[in-house]
């Protein structure tokens, strides 16, 4: 495998695509035939269930599924039990008499050997007929899956409690429910060359710049790749900026956000397989808001953002303003904290360096433990990680009391961002940072901001800047930022790429003694 | 490309980081600092240093709420033909670098405040560490008794210090007003003076002596006098640093004392100068509150609390006249800046008269004109505690 892995993978290309099909092939009359090549293709496949029987007693026929995926009762009742036990002529080979006789409504024909193994593997059972060039797929699968339940990560008081699943079409469904406008668009396509994962691109057409589109498309059509488990495969190969910290596409399992920034002119990516949605392209702010705070009250909203918003930057750079003043500038602290500071720490061993790095690493240890391990251990987990960042090792003199209060407000206040992989990243900045607290004092952490702002201010996604509309600043979208306005001033979309369809409500809704009735 | 100078910025930061880092577990905290005169024209210099392990932190539960018991400091000391000096001996007698960064106070000897302060303070505003904001004492005796001594409501002498600073009950000086006042028209300074710390050593003389006892009066940096508490409260009123106080008076005729705090003050300096006459007219509002009235008027009435009103103006007047007395025939300095006030106004003159003003400022003709405004005479009206019918509606 020396040389140039690009060249090799372009030469070997067909055989790793694993292509057993070959494409386009027609079927054949001999029904005996065709399933000779499909016994072949499911060797060893002991789920794939081949069931040859006689239509009307006379005509060979086979039909194909795979134990699990198909609706077997159904099937049974609707399928077989009209074709075996009918009474036959000979009319019955044209099309229309099949379709009178087996009442199911997803129903479509089929010519090649590479659309049978397709609808197999989608769970539809496939009926073939001796003498006939087309087969049937029948639109009768099932399989288990979960029911539509609360969202586990992304939790609200107010709101709609439905999730996403993980299957792709109570996925659509759900948005469809939402979104009843046939403005809805959903371009279906395949990714992975062995999983042929289902990816929907949904969004509203006429609300959605074009141009956005095309660029989702092409970005998605660029990946090969073997397989798509997660929506994070995708995320990952179509992200403008790939080794930022920072996630430039949201994920989200609920359904209503899915459809506010679809409103707002944004493009959402289903993956079949996993409840997580991709919505793109984002900003930074939109990582701090939830979806609560379009259902609360405005004033309390814009409160629980500010808060969100302070925290965020706490979790970003409370430990390291901690380290840099008690290592470089202690005459920045009041005296009598400076006292109280100085005489807790007068036990540590460590320098506050090495102290907040211990703790901050245990937290994150504690935190990722803690949603790894079995439910059954998670109470001795937490009562261990209490004691471990708590009580005992102040008492033990390994930590000072103040860091420990520093690295739980760290904890509680990265906790604060509404979507949890988001606040992931942007919590592991502040080890970097600590470094740069415990090296240059106040000016690493002057430094480490700058940095941080400057790559912020570079990055983009699917060519929006990340920090729209602060930078560039657009005044009109502050209101959905640094406030959240009551809805009757929501008048304008956010303007992203372009201003495909600029206003959202009609102006002048507040509602007042002069707007009932007849509204001026 | 990039990767590479990643690598060397990051090998920069941690090969050149840390070198000055210092722990506060490797300070010795200076809470306050004080110099006096030593033999062979040297000086001491001690300093009262915070003791952490004495506030019950850090190791152990069992010390962790049993703090307070026993000092939470310690003084050292050493000698030096300067301070810098000093602490470079003084630090030697220390195991901790010494941190001046919180350092609030700073007690001169009166001895070394006769001899003159102003190399003593070149250190503190040249030095970075040493804050601007320290309030400067002159102390009665030696400065050193009083970092010695253990306070029973603050944790050391030198937060009970500050507190006291921030009272406002005396002059309250910085280390940046003492060198402003120096480097003004008056070249005068006043600094509050302490206590002599060997006369509040035992418990029972911190609860009966008071630790202001007036204020010192520097003619350049040298101190030349001093004013008692009482003729120090005038000096605010003329300073325009008055923000608390109890005025008690006696009403001609009247049996009882009636006391008013004023609330709000303010005081004006307005210079003159005619035919080579020299005078000032000090211009005080006062606007404040009945406290207590232990005489027999009902002072809900606008004739009787203008009686008070008079009482307190001519109080007002005695006060800043008797402090006056003092400044200009004893002292014969100009503490209160007139100086400044003549410079703002008459700026050709003070040109030509700035080398004479030592003459001329006691021969300063004082006018006043007080006006003071009782605006509330407290939460109840007719006087406490006296039957109705001896409440008295006029005089």
């Amino acid at each position: 495998m020396s040389g140039n892995p690009r060249k090799w993978w372009k030469a070997n290309k067909g055989r790793m695509q694993q292509k057993h099909v070959p494409s386009h092939t027609p079927l054949e009359k001999n029904i005996a035939r065709n399933e000779e090549i499909l016994r072949t293709l499911y060797t060893n496949c002991s789920d794939v269930v081949f069931r040859s029987f006689l239509i009307f007693g006379t005509t060979p026929a086979l039909i194909i599924y795979i134990d699990g995926l198909a609706n077997i009762e159904e099937m049974d009742a609707r399928v077989l039990a009209p074709l075996m036990q009918g009474r036959g002529n000979t009319e019955w080979r044209t099309e229309d008499f099949l379709q009178k006789v087996i009442p199911i409504s997803k129903w479509q024909e089929i010519c090649s050997l590479e659309e049978c193994v397709e609808s197999i593997a989608s769970g539809y059972p496939v009926l073939l007929i001796d003498q006939q060039e087309k087969a049937i797929s029948i639109g009768l699968a099932k399989w288990e899956k979960r029911n539509v339940e609360e969202p586990v990560a992304e939790g609200v008081v107010r709101g709609p409690r439905e999730g996403f699943t993980e299957s792709i079409t109570v996925n659509t469904s759900l948005l469809r429910r939402l979104i009843k406008t046939p403005a809805l668009k959903m371009e279906r396509r395949e990714i992975g060359g062995y999983t042929k994962t289902c990816i929907i691109v949904t969004y509203i057409e006429g609300l959605v710049e074009p141009s956005l589109v095309t660029e989702v498309n092409s970005r998605l059509s660029r990946i090969e790749i073997d397989g798509i488990l997660e929506s994070g495969y995708i995320e990952e190969l179509i992200e403008d900026q790939p080794s930022s910290p920072f996630p430039q596409i949201l994920s989200t399992e609920r359904p209503d956000v899915v459809c506010g920034n679809l409103l707002e002119g944004r493009i959402a990516i289903l993956v079949d397989g996993t409840p997580f949605v991709l919505i793109a392209p984002t900003t930074l702010f939109s990582l701090l808001q939830s979806s609560e705070d379009y259902y609360q009250r405005s004033l309390a909203s814009t409160a629980i953002r500010w808060l969100r918003y302070f925290f965020t930057a706490m979790s970003f750079v409370l430990p390291s303003l901690y380290v840099a003043l008690i290592t470089y500038h202690h005459e920045m602290v009041p005296t009598s904290l400076l006292i109280s500071m100085a005489s807790s720490r007068e036990a540590v061993p460590f320098p506050a360096l090495v102290e907040a790095m211990i703790m901050e690493v245990t937290f994150e240890a504690l935190r990722e433990a803690g949603v790894r391990l079995p439910k059954q251990v998670g109470a001795a987990v937490n009562i261990v990680g209490a004691l471990v960042i708590g009580q005992a090792a102040v008492q033990a003199g390994l930590v000072s009391a103040p860091m420990v209060i520093v690295v739980a407000i760290t904890g509680i206040a990265s906790f604060m961002i509404p979507h949890y992989i988001a606040g992931i990243s942007i919590r592991l900045l502040r080890f970097p940072m600590m470094l740069l607290a415990g090296t240059l004092g106040l000016l690493g952490i002057m430094l480490g901001v700058i940095m941080a702002v400057v790559h912020l201010c570079s990055l983009r996604s699917l060519g929006v800047p990340y920090l729209s509309p602060v930078g560039p600043l657009r005044v009109q979208e502050l209101k959905d930022t640094l406030v959240r306005a009551p809805w009757w001033m929501m008048d304008t979309r956010p303007k992203l790429l372009g201003e495909a369809n600029p206003h959202r409500q009609a102006p002048g809704m507040k509602p007042g003694p002069s707007n009932g009735g007849d509204a001026t | 490309m990039k990767v590479k100078c990643l690598w060397i910025s990051i090998c920069c930061l941690l090969v050149a980081g840390c070198w000055d880092r210092t722990e506060v577990n490797d300070l010795a905290i200076i809470t306050a600092a004080s110099v006096d005169k030593a033999k062979n024209e040297e000086i001491t210099l001690s300093v009262q240093i915070f003791l952490p392990r004495a506030l019950g932190g850090g190791a152990g539960g069992a010390g962790g709420t049993g703090g307070g018991q026993g000092k939470l400091t310690t003084m050292r000391n050493s000698n030096g033909p300067n301070i810098a000096d000093a602490i470079s001996k003084l630090q030697a007698k220390i195991p901790r670098q010494i941190f001046w960064g919180h350092c609030k106070v700073y007690i001169f000897g009166e001895e070394i405040a006769k001899q003159g302060l102003a190399d003593h303070i070149d250190f503190l505003v040249r030095h970075p560490e040493p804050r601007n904001r320290a309030y400067l004492y002159i102390s009665k005796g030696e400065g050193l008794d009083t970092l010695d001594i253990t306070p029973s409501l603050e944790r050391s002498t030198a937060e009970s210090l500050r507190e006291y600073a921030d009272l406002h009950i005396g002059m309250a000086v910085t280390l940046v007003d003492f060198r402003n006042m120096l480097r003004g028209e008056s070249e005068a300074a006043a600094i509050p003076i302490i206590e002599n710390g060997k006369k509040l050593q035992k418990p029972e003389d911190i609860q009966v002596k008071a630790v202001m006892v007036g204020t010192a009066i520097l003619k350049r940096d040298k101190m030349i006098g001093s004013l008692t508490l009482h003729e120090t409260r005038g000096l605010l009123w003329l300073r325009n640093e008055m923000n608390k106080a109890a005025i008690s008076v006696q009403l001609n005729g009247v049996e009882g004392i009636v006391s008013v705090n004023p609330i709000r003050t303010k005081t004006k300096l307005i210079p003159h100068l005619e035919n080579g006459k020299w005078s000032m007219l000090v211009h005080v509002d006062t606007e404040g509150d009945v406290v207590e009235n232990g005489t027999r008027l009902n002072l809900m009435k606008p004739e009787l609390l203008a009686l008070v009103q008079n009482a307190v103006r001519a109080d007002i007047e005695a006060r800043m006249r008797m402090t006056l007395k003092v400044l200009q025939q004893e002292l014969q300095t100009d503490v209160v800046n007139f100086a400044a006030a003549f410079h703002r106004e008459y700026p050709k003159e003070w040109e030509k008269a700035k080398g004479q003003w030592e003459k001329i400022f006691p021969q300063i003709e004082i006018h006043t004109q007080i006006n003071v405004n009782i605006r509330r005479p407290g939460l109840i009206s007719v006087p406490a505690g006296v039957p109705q019918e001896e409440i008295k509606n006029d005089e």
